[in-house]
């Protein structure tokens, strides 16, 4: 034999492992029924007067129409005629009312549920709550393009720690380094891999176990993806598919997360940029709502068509809305007092409107929503007790805001 | 006034005095103060804290702490040996005293003061050369907090004496919006982002007019870029006035430049016609006769100032332990006060009296019992993260982890030896001097940092981000387990570690230099028993060196490597 093998083999006995370092790729964990999480979130903050709460006609309007819609006496925005036709297959909320307007605070505490820092956002949370032995994908990843503002990724894990923190995906192209340069032979990395775990074994003998199981855990999550990195690869797309999600970062990456999805991570969220318009406001939404209109149908048609929309609840939010008012330059700014959410799939009614606004859209005039709520409603959507609490390094943390509730009109 | 007098003053004014002794001779040194205050809220919260460190522990932490690199293995054996009763505080001024020091604060207040930001053109940023210059001059003259306050808030890029030091504006495209969030972020701790729009609704002590009164210091700030002499600076104009309306209850204002809790501060009148030096145009940036930012720089750094002092003391105790007494870092507010009051107020009080001495508080935290804790759980019981009971486990920062690695290799270790040999040829005269010079070291290190420019790349969080915030993901898993970048580094190389390591035939003396090399400390009987069996049928260096690689490698993957503990 050679001295190289009769090396490992001494090694791995040493280090009791024998054969751990072949450790086999373990099937993916998701059983037929196992919730999902998707969510789509329009940082910046999308116009609900332009989307899902048009106020024509009046002094804050603007200049777009009202449609009709596939649901009886609800109308909304001109610029989501696709949408429009499938609005029995959503539930709409009119009346959040999260006060928060402000990007940073606005993407934490939308996502957060909450507004004390250092909780986990939706997808770690959901991630966390959802979990099942065996699994090794990584429970959260989140898309978006290149070019973020400093907020995109405000947040995330919090306490829970890195093992739920999204792994980040950019301009669609799998996370750095997933392949093993050439040159480099397996029984080296098998002793790499022994040697970490025998010396993470031993420091966590004595040592807080949470930043260790969570690095230890980053580690595990590379394996699965790098086994798995064909997940990533939209090459395998027919043209005909790549065209209909629409030939844009948006479209690309949704095409993505439905692949995801169905490689069985449990939570994954796109981010759909440029939606705060301080100028020219009606010119971007053309843009914005354009892309976000045929995207978001095709995506929910196959969901749909796959089985998968039974199982996977769709969020559709961003961190704030836009205000009534518009300024100077045509553009609306930064609206937290009321504004809409639109939810798709698992757990929720079909073709519900919840919540009204006054007729010019400046206040909640009906079942007022807060970020709380919202928080719950989705938690419950997807089968999660939201009155329980994270038992957590000898800390215990609701889960959701105790002072909030789940909004029953819109859970099924 | 005579000095005591005014301290004493200034400390009425923090609400600090409780009939407490004025006079700094009669108080005790503030880590036997900070280790008394913390024993008794230990003991109120029933809280058993864990050991002292062992010697190896409090090695690494502290050489990670102020020089911002793990120790060299014949630095921790030499501190290991050392049978003296005061090593612990002879090695503190040791690495007090390095011009490493002053290279690693330098490059924590660059995260600390620019948060990783740049202007909107990336090329139109401070000379990073300038900045960090700036920077390390300070912290090698150990240059009092208020003193750099002053200078970083003064600046608009004109001083040729100190051109870096507008990086602080530069790096915020001197946006007065962002300017307004990070000046009270930054300097007093508190963010008042929410305030900008309503008085923030979370916290009774944010108000819409504590944010415009900031505002107001540097409303008539923009950025100018000069193209003649390819600089950036800060201009800035003699008028424009500042009103605010509250988006909920429409409730207007209007004010002068004002920090928390102090007065306004109104323009003097001009002479119509006379308000400029240079009047702004679009070949000149704006120099006003009166300028608001200068007011900003003179108001910010007093004792009189809310949160100054207690934003300095927070800052170095979570440079220190990885967590702030107030956390975050930038969200001091009556519903979040600090864990241990009477430890920050205790800290704020020493650092008044010192003039904002930062490597002197340094020190005396260094000192503490609390910071010289062990990190293994007193009893296998994890205490709360903000009690301190415990040496946290945090995750060494991009700078820390570059270092470290280059550390490891004996990169550093090969290359300053190399400089100095080529010193020791054409300049001997100057090989004493220079070695104690922290410019000679600055420009040695700027070649290594070529080297590992990619281990910065994967490891930064975005912009915004301070170095307590950071948590290991698994992208940094991917780069460590398969990135070239990685490889290149770690790989079997002449004048790396591997050199000394292959011709160590004695395996136990090769464990032993292995361990004090990555983990800072001599192994174990179990850790000496693996690499003698992986060397066993070894012979050559070269072949000890590729044996040894794989193991090399795995330890670096180790948590007990990639924390500070």
């Amino acid at each position: 034999m050679q001295p190289n093998l009769t090396r490992r083999q001494a090694i791995a006995r040493t280090l009791g492992l024998a054969g751990a370092a072949a450790m086999a790729p373990s099937a993916l964990a998701a059983s037929p029924h196992r919730k999902q999480l998707l969510v789509l979130f329009l940082s910046g903050g999308a116009s609900q007067l332009e989307t899902w709460d048009p106020k024509p006609g009046t002094k804050f309007g603007g200049p777009f129409r009202a449609i009709n819609t596939s649901l009886d006496g609800v109308r909304i925005g001109e610029l989501l005629p696709r949408t429009a036709k499938i609005m029995h297959r959503l539930a709409v909320v009119r009346s959040v009312n999260s006060n928060l307007p402000d990007h940073e605070k606005g993407h934490y505490a939308i996502q957060a549920g909450r507004l004390a820092p250092g909780y986990p956002v939706l997808g770690s949370a959901v991630a966390k709550l959802l979990e099942q032995p065996g699994d090794v994908l990584p429970g959260y990843i989140t898309l978006r393009r290149d070019g973020p503002k400093a907020y995109t990724d405000t947040g995330d894990a919090g306490f829970l720690g890195a093992k739920y923190e999204g792994v980040r995906v950019i301009n669609g192209l799998p996370p750095d380094n997933l392949i093993v340069p050439a040159g480099i032979n397996a029984a080296a990395l098998q002793t790499r891999d022994a040697v970490r775990r025998a010396a993470d074994e031993r420091f966590l003998r004595t040592h807080a176990k949470a930043p260790i199981n969570g690095y230890g855990t980053n580690f595990d999550q590379a394996r699965a993806l790098m086994q798995r990195r064909e997940i990533f690869d939209l090459k395998v797309e027919s043209p005909k598919d790549i065209e209909r999600y629409g030939r844009h970062d948006f479209g690309q990456n949704c095409m993505l997360a439905r692949r995801l999805l169905e490689a069985g991570v449990p939570c994954v969220r796109v981010v759909h940029f440029d939606w705060d318009a301080h100028q020219d406001n009606f010119y971007w939404h053309q843009m914005r709502c354009a892309e976000f209109d045929r995207t978001f149908v095709t995506l929910l048609d196959d969901l749909e068509q796959r089985g998968m929309l039974e199982h996977t609840l769709v969020v559709v939010t961003g961190e704030m809305g836009r205000t009534p008012q518009i300024n100077n330059f045509g553009g609306r700014d930064h609206w937290g007092r009321a504004w809409s959410v639109a939810m798709a799939g698992c757990g929720i009614k079909h073709g519900v409107v919840h919540g009204m606004t006054n007729d010019l859209g400046t206040e909640v005039k009906e079942d007022e929503v807060g970020i709380g709520d919202l928080f719950h409603t989705y938690l419950t959507a997807l089968g999660i007790d939201s009155s329980a609490d994270y038992h957590l390094n000898g800390q215990t943390n609701p889960v959701a805001d105790p002072a909030a509730r789940p909004i029953k009109a819109v859970l099924a | 006034m005579n000095f005591m007098n005014r301290i004493s003053r200034f400390l009425k004014l923090l609400g600090l005095m409780a009939g407490a002794s004025l006079c700094a001779e009669e108080v005790a040194p503030l880590h036997e103060q900070i280790d008394g205050l913390m024993t008794k809220d230990w003991a109120a919260a029933k809280i058993t804290p864990a050991v002292t460190s062992t010697d190896a522990e409090f090695f690494r932490r502290l050489n990670l702490d102020l020089n911002g690199v793990i120790p060299t293995p014949a630095e921790t054996k030499a501190f290991l040996d050392d049978r003296r009763d005061d090593k612990r505080s002879r090695a503190i001024d040791a690495l007090l005293s390095r011009p490493e020091y002053a290279l690693h604060m330098a490059r924590v207040f660059d995260v600390i003061l620019a948060e990783r930001r740049l202007p909107a053109v990336k090329s139109y940023d401070v000379a990073a050369t300038a900045w960090r210059g700036y920077l390390a001059e300070s912290f090698a003259a150990n240059k009092p907090w208020d003193v750099m306050a002053r200078e970083i808030l003064a600046s608009d890029g004109s001083d040729e004496s100190q051109p870096g030091a507008v990086k602080f504006y530069i790096a915020r495209d001197a946006e007065p919006h962002q300017l307004t969030r990070d000046v009270a972020r930054v300097f007093i701790g508190t963010d008042l982002q929410c305030a900008q729009c309503h008085d923030d609704p979370r916290f009774d002590d944010y108000k819409q007019a504590d944010y415009f009164g900031i505002y107001a210091f540097v409303s008539r700030l923009s950025f100018f870029r000069d193209n003649k002499l390819n600089r950036s600076f800060v201009g800035e104009k003699a008028v424009g006035d500042v009103t605010f309306t509250s988006v909920f209850t429409t409730k207007q204002g209007k004010t002068d430049p004002r920090l928390p809790g102090g007065k306004m501060i109104a323009d003097p009148k001009l002479e119509k016609g006379k308000e400029y030096v240079t009047a702004p145009s679009n070949s000149a940036r704006g120099v006003p006769v009166y300028s608001r930012r200068k007011q900003l720089a003179e108001q910010m750094p007093r004792a009189q100032t809310p949160g100054f002092s207690r934003n300095l003391g927070n800052r170095l105790w979570a440079l220190m332990f990885g967590r702030g007494l107030v956390h975050p870092l930038d969200l001091h507010h009556a519903k979040n006060p600090p864990s241990h009051p009477a430890v920050l107020a205790a800290i704020e009080q020493w650092l008044v009296q010192h003039r904002y001495d930062i490597k002197g508080c340094l020190r005396e935290i260094a000192l503490s019992r609390c910071y010289q804790l062990s990190s293994e759980l007193p009893g296998g019981v994890e205490p709360p993260p903000d009690a301190f009971a415990v040496s946290a486990m945090r995750a060494l920062t991009p700078e820390q982890l570059r270092w470290s690695l280059l550390q490891v290799t004996s990169r550093i270790d090969t290359h300053f030896i190399r400089t100095l040999d080529q010193l020791k040829k054409t300049k001997p005269a100057e090989v004493e001097t220079k070695l104690k010079d922290w410019h000679w070291r600055k420009d040695g290190y700027e070649l290594l940092e070529k080297q590992s420019s990619a281990v910065i790349a994967a490891f930064s969080p975005l912009p915004g981000t301070d170095d307590s915030k950071i948590d290991p993901v698994v992208d940094h898993a991917l780069f460590l387990l398969n990135s070239p970048k990685i490889i290149e580094l770690i790989k079997v190389a002449p004048g790396t570690s591997f050199d000394r390591w292959g011709a160590l035939s004695d395996p136990a003396a090769l464990a032993e230099d292995l361990y004090l090399s990555l983990l800072n400390r001599r192994p174990i009987a179990q850790e000496t028993e693996e690499v003698t069996s992986l060397m066993k049928s070894t012979k050559t260096p070269k072949e000890r060196a590729e044996a040894l690689q794989p193991l090399v490698w795995g330890l670096l993957l180790s948590a007990e490597f990639r924390f500070n503990h």
